[in-house]
């Protein structure tokens, strides 16, 4: 167990518990946008600011990412914190004004209108797709293509439509809707603004709807050694 | 001379504007290097602040130079970071361009003191810094240009782009770069990042001596982050995966170029040169390619396979290698030229062990056997009959490899003996202890002075104890004999190993090649050159005994040395060396401020048990698993170093 204190509170947490986690049991709430309690935290959004005093230095860092350390003294809603996160909440309302997350996001941090203005997307590289796939779904159709000394590109996501089976988690995850699905027809399509790939949906032989994506099906049945007919049938008709 | 007129560099302010008393500053009481004074450079500004020497300069325009090399690097994976940066350069341009207005400055010191305060990594906290130094102290420059709304001509800065890992390594890899890309699980492009400067990645990823890692910023906080075995990691992963490396395919030149000799730099000259698109031959003596890496290095710190698999890729490239085939003996170097080739490569390492000054070392006793044949012939596969006692001497790591080897081939009672004590002994630390853990027994401060034989056969060695005096010209503490304690050592077996040096019998004219005193090839660091026309050199033979690494950069050196000999009949120096000479100097890992750095220790990775080392050369140091080099991957701070600086006029 880790000693510390958030908001003036003396709290004992488990070891390697993140500042997030911690202020959460505690009834503390802390803005996120980029954290999904199932996802490796990644501290991109930097919405979950907060201030940390360790050993008398006072310093920010993102909650989602911070383990708690004996004796740090957390402020959540300090003046250093509240401004730190009211400028990653103007910024990400420059690149992205239409979402109405990040608009109803930066009202409740306190930011109606962004004073700057860059070229706007409507994604904001937060990769909960990029972690949802590789994490929950096991697949890594998305990734994070990053710039450096070496990359001279610009910061996206990139799509593998062979690594795609069309479950739309990412869809499902995606906080401002860059990624979108549809179903129709006995096809399905996920798409977002640069890549889309279309799936056809497996009909059940009982009731002859359309239910999910054939890739989908046979990655699963091929992950848990099913027979080749188990998917035939869809769950309502079983 | 040579005084700034205003440098705001770590925390440190000299103002020379105006007309009061002057504050004498010169470059290197800035920390910077000599080499940045006013005759070479007009101004500075990189990561930790900025310096004038001209007050013709334009600050605004040197800020937005600088930023924009950041946003280039900026990786984008914080948005604190990446929009910010953007909207920083994006103000600075407006305002360059005579459309700024005044709120832009607040505008600009309102982000850059957040990005500074909130970034994801070590470089975006830092970036800020001289933009937030720029309003605080030339405040009047950008107001001036905001009112004449007039656009300003843009100078041309100079650019270099390092960090305190990526300058430690010989080879400069791209250290924060390829490791970024192994946490984003692009192990691929990591691996061909690694390529770009490293052609042996499973070798270097096993034993190289990885300066980068003493020089990281981490070690201040919870422990240096383990790139050797990060690279280790995506070298074995595309072995693993049964994956080839998709290498440009090279151009195609008629040009020939000769290498003398296949080990690391020979093969990263090779594999440079076959990239640029030249038809390479290595001339190698022995039967297998590798130098050192093949012969030198044993088993179970690199394993046949992957220094075969990381050469078997440099002959896809388009190099090809003879072997068994001795310059000076099957060709003769002269010859070459009429062969047709342009340049000369030698590369043939240092592999002749140095005497030790011991009497009867020259008597071919049975069982007195050089550390380097010693090690070749265990490499090799030649049978080695194990002895009862054997005593290896030296302190390097040859005398190591020896050591550990003798136990693996069934000798009962290894020991070093080494003329200094464990603090000057130069073999790794971690190797010497895996030594000793295994059963070696080191004996500090003896020497042999005498082998002892009968019927030729070595019995023993008389050694005499030493003490350590004044340090010598390696700064090490010199040992001196200690009169009357001679004593005798037993020994079946006693392999020599106190250093190497080049063979340079095959040389055909010594008045042509210059050597240099310790009997090596005399060369120009930075290029590579020989005083022979169209001859280069480099590893072990230029430098004498070295590191892997080492060899491997001046291979890489010398590819573009020859490409520049062949394409213009000259080498000038390659703007890279002259930057790289031009932040020497500069401490590189300094900062302002430091970060906060929640404790996260390094990764270990798991050592093949004691029991099962013995009767064989199964690799002792095990890999990183998927989880862990991730996890490790994540440890990086980043701490990529931005500068620009203007040349004076």
């Amino acid at each position: 167990m880790v000693e510390l204190t958030i908001d003036n509170q003396r709290v004992r947490v488990k070891k390697g518990t993140t500042i997030l986690e911690a202020a959460d049991k505690f009834n503390i709430t802390i803005p996120t946008l980029c954290h999904h309690e199932n996802l490796t935290p990644l501290g991109s959004c930097r919405l979950c600011t907060v201030e940390v005093i360790v050993n008398g230095i006072s310093k920010l860092t993102t909650a989602c990412t911070f383990p708690v350390e004996q004796g740090i003294e957390v402020r959540t809603t300090s003046q250093k914190a509240l401004e730190a996160r009211r400028l990653a909440a103007e910024l990400l309302l420059a690149k992205c004004p239409t979402s109405a997350k990040i608009k109803s996001l930066a009202q409740e941090i306190g930011v109606a209108k962004p004073r700057i203005k860059v070229r706007e997307e409507d994604c904001i590289l937060c990769e909960l797709c990029v972690r949802t796939c590789r994490e929950i779904v096991g697949r890594q159709a998305l990734k994070f293509i990053n710039r450096g000394l070496n990359q001279r590109v610009e910061p996206r996501i990139d799509f593998s439509p062979d690594m795609c089976i069309g479950c739309g988690s990412c869809a499902y995850v995606c906080p401002t809707g860059a990624i979108k699905m549809e179903d129709k027809d006995g096809t399905r399509v996920v798409y977002a603004r640069n890549w889309e790939k279309e799936f056809k949906l497996k009909k059940c032989k009982v009731c002859g709807n359309y239910w999910a994506p054939e890739e989908q099906l046979e990655y699963i049945r091929g992950k848990l050694n099913l027979p080749p007919d188990f998917f035939d049938v869809c769950p309502n008709c079983r | 001379m040579g005084k700034v007129v205003f440098s705001s560099w770590a925390g440190k302010t000299v103002d020379n504007r105006g007309l009061g008393v002057k504050q004498h500053a010169y470059a290197e009481d800035l920390g910077l290097p000599s080499g940045y004074d006013h005759t070479k450079v007009a101004a500075f500004m990189g990561w930790d602040g900025f310096v004038v020497w001209d007050e013709k300069v334009n600050v605004v325009d040197m800020a937005h130079a600088y930023i924009k090399e950041v946003q280039k690097v900026c990786c984008g994976e914080c948005m604190v970071g990446y929009i910010g940066i953007t909207v920083l350069a994006d103000t600075l341009a407006r305002i360059l361009d005579g459309k700024g207005r005044e709120k832009d400055i607040s505008l600009l010191q309102w982000l850059a003191s957040g990005i500074k305060e909130n970034a994801g990594c070590t470089f975006g906290q830092t970036a800020p810094i001289p933009i937030i130094d720029s309003i605080k102290y030339y405040r009047d420059e950008y107001l001036k240009l905001i009112k004449n709304k007039k656009a300003v001509p843009k100078s041309n800065y100079k650019v270099m782009v390092t960090a305190p890992c990526m300058e430690a390594c010989p080879a400069h890899l791209d250290i924060p770069g390829y490791i970024q890309l192994i946490r984003n699980q692009r192990y691929r492009e990591s691996l061909s990042l690694i390529r770009n400067g490293v052609c042996l990645p499973g070798v270097i990823g096993r034993v190289c001596t990885a300066p980068c890692e003493e020089a990281c910023r981490r070690t201040q906080y919870d422990g240096r982050v383990c790139i050797r075995l990060l690279k280790r990691y995506v070298a074995d992963w595309e072995m693993n995966s049964g994956l080839t490396p998709s290498s440009a395919k090279p151009r195609k030149s008629k040009e020939k170029v000769a290498i003398i000799g296949a080990g690391p730099a020979g093969l990263a000259c090779s594999y440079n040169l076959a990239l640029k698109g030249y038809q390479v031959t290595i001339f190698e003596e022995l039967s297998v390619a590798g130098g050192m890496a093949a012969v030198g290095i044993p088993q179970y710190r690199l394993p046949r396979k992957i220094l075969e698999r990381d050469i078997e890729l440099i002959e896809k490239a388009g190099v090809e290698i003879r072997l068994n085939t001795k310059i000076g003996r099957d060709l003769e170097m002269e010859g070459l030229w009429k062969d047709g080739y342009k340049a000369i490569f030698i590369a043939i390492g240092a592999h002749k062990g140095r005497k030790m000054g011991a009497e009867g070392e020259d008597n071919d006793y049975e069982g007195f056997v050089d550390g380097m044949k010693f090690l070749r012939d265990v490499n090799l596969g030649r049978v080695i009959e194990p002895k009862n006692r054997v005593l290896v001497v030296g302190g390097g790591d040859v005398a190591v490899d020896c050591a550990r080897s003798c136990l693996r081939l069934g000798f009962r009672d290894v020991n070093i003996v080494y003329r200094r004590s464990r603090v000057e002994m130069p073999a790794r630390k971690a190797e010497i202890e895996e030594a000793e853990k295994e059963g070696v027994k080191i004996s500090y401060l003896v020497t042999p002075t005498k082998i002892l034989a009968r019927d030729g056969k070595v019995i023993g060695a008389e050694c005499v104890k030493m003490a350590l005096g004044e340090p010598d010209s390696s700064g090490r503490r010199r040992p001196i004999p200690i009169k009357g304690s001679e004593f005798v050592m037993k020994a079946a077996m006693i392999i020599p190993a106190i250093g190497q040096q080049p063979d340079l019998s095959f040389l055909p004219d010594r008045n042509q090649i210059k050597l240099a005193k310790q009997m090596t090839i005399e060369t120009d660091t930075t290029t590579c050159q020989t005083s022979g026309e169209g001859i280069f050199a480099g590893g072990d033979c230029v430098t004498g005994p070295a590191v892997l690494i080492d060899a491997l950069a001046s291979g890489n050196r010398a590819a573009q040395s020859i490409d520049q000999y062949i394409r213009k009949g000259k080498v000038t120096q390659g703007e890279d060396s002259k930057l790289e000479i031009a932040v020497k100097g500069i401490n590189l890992s300094e900062q302002r401020e430091q970060e906060i750095v929640p404790r996260e220790m390094p990764q270990i990775t798991s050592q093949l048990p004691l029991k099962k080392r013995f009767g064989n050369f199964r690799e002792v140091e095990n890999g990183f698993n998927a989880e862990a080099a991730l996890e490790e991957a994540k440890r990086c701070l980043r701490c990529y170093r931005v500068m620009v600086w203007l040349p004076a006029k």
